[in-house]
């Protein structure tokens, strides 16, 4: 996910796992007593969804909904990224690992009636993986950074019978179970899609456990229970996931009771949810990285020594004590260290302002230099407060005599100019979809994924050895030859230095006490 | 100096002067009257505090306003060393305080006086050669007045993009029909007149009569709003950097100061307190001295 989505979760983990104590609205003793009063859970985080249509989405924000209304083929387990039975129950490949045969669910129906089977699967595949298919509208940006581009190591989606689906590969992707799981290949109604067109984004159609109601831009969506769910029905009748920009007037809504929970708290406001009697406070596993991505194709920042410098100018552990409440840790390396692959052998750059400025002395700029650094406008799990952590690395980069402005945009605007390459210094992260190292440091480091307009590589850090060790890594099936290969290219990556890799957040969430069952998960779009 | 002037002068001291030594007669009396009011001698000070504050910053604020940040002790409550305690970054609020009225200063004389020229240029324009041309300005003012001025602004500085330098644009354009309308009601009622004649029939130039004979009688109102909109001015520039659109962080701009307080109302209240208190007292200065300024030059209202 990218940064977004990872909270993404959330609910639906309210709603189905859980056992309910009441999960209904804030005072939900007087709702749950009748039998007869409609419970709803009322969520808020700070931005609002940018589309209701998975596969084009990226951020958490969209597919903290999305989870609830789209199944996926496969499933995480509710506390780990190894798969489960989804919409598919059985699944087999081939020795060479290019052939995955998929068993699916019998009598499962979308929302508006369609019958899920084969043909849906296909249907939903081939509109993703060809550019030239009539219902390919979008960028479809996370298929492109999960499968190589259009159509990508997908060859084939070949319907067997009515319920077994065949993929055909172009080469073995060992995490190829791993990345069917993640929420955004939710599968959509072809009947939907054909209907809505262009629009599908503002009318999603799925299986999942509840079904869209409807969207108020910027302010909430609902989402209802849906009663022909094929699992564990929903708890809660009714889902609404509310827009509240500010982390403190979110935290005031909750503790007025007029939400349920809330994620986005403000690492200063930990205390005061420990310390209020109606509150909990919960902590998702920590799956993500939170980094200073240097835009390698613009001036100054093209030269290696200038990164390191700029690596070094950072006080990281400063940020976290102000900033994360202690709930993160200094990042040295793209993964977060709870992924296997994690190489504890990179140094990465401690504080060092001397060493910072000797490098820049070093690479022909002894007074610095000016550029811009980009703060994003909205609380992120990996960074909670961003405007306030740009104006300290300001200061830090000011020290050794780099002069930023800060620049801001609207959220939706800041990815896209992101994605257009517009930016220097860029805040940005990134919470991990399926647990594996090859869904950081493919998606965000490697070549491919720096096509403007669609990069997931925000650095554009184009650097053919580390793209040809994760490249193998993808088609490599023994995992310990996959566990070197990440290994050696985060040896390059720290040295090429196209990031400040910045922390790796727990993020907290806050809940009345009256709300159980919500259990986070680490990709943060639990659902579950 | 206009008719009334010379009335209200002649009340005031019974000799007849010089035209120069009139006008100066008229400022010391309206100093006069308004010291003589308490009101409005309390917006005098504040304002005359205020200025003196953002002309000695560097020996007033103990810190500086940027560079001396301590992000472990950020958010302290206020102490001895740091009278109002310091902010989200750990830097002085006081110390921010005093420097952010430097630029406070700048925005009330840069905005209002783009506000200014351009008003009372189009203004006397307009009044002067009247007709069609009158008719298009004053309109095109119309048009600028009827939006809700904090919304335009907001609009003109989303255009130009977020920096102090276009919200201080902004605003100017904002005030600049107020000044054109006052120029103008003056200039209809002078231009009638038989000195203005006079003028013309000794061959005195267009640039000249406006100039010399017509809009010194307009100096008394403009005096007034000017006052009154330097208030308004920083509260306005105030709340665009509090929506982001001003000042940009670091610099520390009382409305990006309350915006960065606003997070930890709660927690740490002297972040916001502090710099909501200073944009009150400021405007609040500007404005009584301004309805003071207005009563002491209005002659009608001496008797």
């Amino acid at each position: 996910m990218k940064v977004k989505r990872l909270v993404a979760a959330i609910f639906l983990v309210l709603a189905m796992m859980v056992t309910i104590t009441g999960c209904g609205g804030g005072d939900d003793a007087a709702k749950d007593t009748g039998a007869d009063k409609e419970k709803i859970f009322v969520f808020a985080r700070s931005g609002d969804a940018s589309g209701l249509d998975p596969i084009n989405v990226t951020d958490g924000e969209s597919l903290y909904v999305t989870q609830q209304i789209f199944d996926t083929l496969l499933e995480y387990k509710e506390d780990s990224t190894e798969v489960q039975a989804g919409l598919a129950t059985d699944w087999e490949s081939t020795k060479d690992g290019r052939e995955w045969t998929l068993k699916l669910r019998e009598g499962v129906k979308f929302h508006d009636g369609t019958p899920f089977n084969a043909e849906a699967v296909k249907f939903n595949f081939d509109r993703w993986r060809d550019e030239n298919n009539p219902y390919h509208h979008g960028d479809f940006s996370y298929y492109t950074y999960m499968f190589g581009g259009f159509p990508g190591i997908i060859e084939d989606v070949v319907v067997v019978d009515e319920y077994t689906v065949k993929f055909v590969l172009t080469q073995p992707q060992a995490p190829f179970l791993a990345n069917l799981a993640m929420a955004t290949f939710g599968i959509s109604s072809p009947e939907a899609i054909k209907k809505h067109g262009e629009d599908y984004f503002k009318n999603p159609v799925g299986t999942g456990p509840f079904k869209f109601v409807k969207w108020e831009k910027d302010q909430q969506v609902v989402v209802e229970k849906n009663p022909e769910y094929w699992g564990e029905k929903a708890k809660v009748d009714k889902v609404v996931f509310r827009t509240i920009p500010d982390n403190s007037a979110r935290l005031m809504e909750l503790q007025a009771g007029t939400i349920d929970g809330m994620i986005g708290l403000n690492p200063d406001d930990v205390e005061t949810v420990k310390n209020d009697p109606n509150l909990q406070l919960l902590l998702r596993p920590s799956m993500n990285v939170g980094y200073l991505a240097m835009n390698t194709e613009k001036e100054y920042l093209k030269e290696q020594k200038i990164r390191q410098a700029i690596n070094y100018a950072v006080n990281k552990q400063a940020l976290i004590d102000a900033f994360y409440a202690g709930l993160a840790k200094p990042a040295k390396n793209p993964l977060p260290p709870s992924l296997w692959g994690y190489n504890d052998e990179v140094k990465g750059y401690e504080y060092d302002p001397a060493k910072a400025k000797a490098l820049l002395a070093e690479a022909g700029y002894p007074d610095g230099f000016e550029t811009t650094l980009w703060a994003m406008p909205v609380a992120r799990p990996y960074m909670p407060q961003p405007k306030e952590i740009a104006q300290a690395i300001q200061q830090d980069l000011a020290k050794v005599g780099i002069t930023t402005k800060i620049v801001t945009y609207d959220w939706q605007t800041y990815i896209e100019k992101g994605e257009n390459g517009e930016h220097d210094l860029y805040l940005f992260g990134w919470t991990g979809d399926n647990g594996d190292p090859d869904n950081f440091l493919y998606v965000l480091l490697d070549k491919s994924n720096t096509v403007k307009g669609s990069a997931g590589n925000v650095a554009f850090y184009m650097n053919d050895r580390v793209s040809s060790l994760l490249v193998e890594a993808q088609k490599e099936s023994d995992q310990s030859k996959r566990d070197k290969l990440y290994k050696d290219a985060q040896v390059l990556i720290n040295e090429d230095a196209p990031w400040v890799p910045l922390v790796h957040s727990t993020p907290p969430i806050a809940a009345r006490k009256s709300i159980s069952g919500w259990v986070p998960h680490a990709t943060g779009t639990e659902c579950s | 100096m206009t008719d009334t002037t010379s009335l209200q002068l002649k009340a005031n001291g019974p000799q007849p002067r010089t035209n120069e030594k009139e006008s100066r007669g008229l400022w010391a009396d309206a100093l006069k009257r308004i010291i003589r009011s308490r009101i409005s001698l309390a917006g005098l000070i504040i304002v005359a505090v205020f200025l003196l504050v953002a002309l000695f910053a560097p020996l007033i604020a103990p810190y500086d306003p940027i560079k001396d940040s301590d992000l472990v002790k950020r958010l302290e409550a206020p102490s001895d060393e740091h009278i109002m305690g310091r902010d989200s970054q750990g830097r002085d609020v006081f110390s921010r305080l005093v420097y952010g009225a430097r630029i406070s200063v700048k925005i009330g004389v840069i905005s209002v006086g783009f506000a200014l020229v351009l008003g009372v240029t189009l203004g006397a324009v307009a009044g002067y050669y009247g007709k069609w041309l009158d008719g298009l300005i004053m309109r095109l003012m119309d048009i600028l007045l009827a939006f809700p001025s904090v919304l335009l602004a907001i609009a003109i500085t989303a255009v130009l993009g977020p920096e102090l330098r276009n919200a201080m644009i902004a605003i100017g354009i904002v005030y600049t029909p107020h000044f054109a309308r006052i120029v103008r009601s003056t200039v209809l009622s002078v231009k009638a007149t038989e000195y203005i004649e006079a003028a013309r029939a000794v061959g005195c130039s267009d640039l000249r009569i406006i100039m010399r004979h017509v809009l010194p009688n307009c100096i008394a109102p403009i005096i007034v709003q000017s006052t009154l909109s330097v208030g308004t001015a920083i509260l306005d520039a105030a709340a665009l950097s509090f929506l982001g659109l001003g000042a940009q962080p670091p610099e520390p701009e009382w409305g990006a100061m309350l915006s960065d307080g606003k997070s930890y109302l709660q927690k740490a209240p002297h972040v916001m307190i502090f710099p909501g208190l200073a944009i009150m007292f400021v405007v609040l200065g500007f404005n009584l001295l301004g309805d003071g300024l207005r009563d002491a030059l209005d002659p009608r209202l001496k008797q």
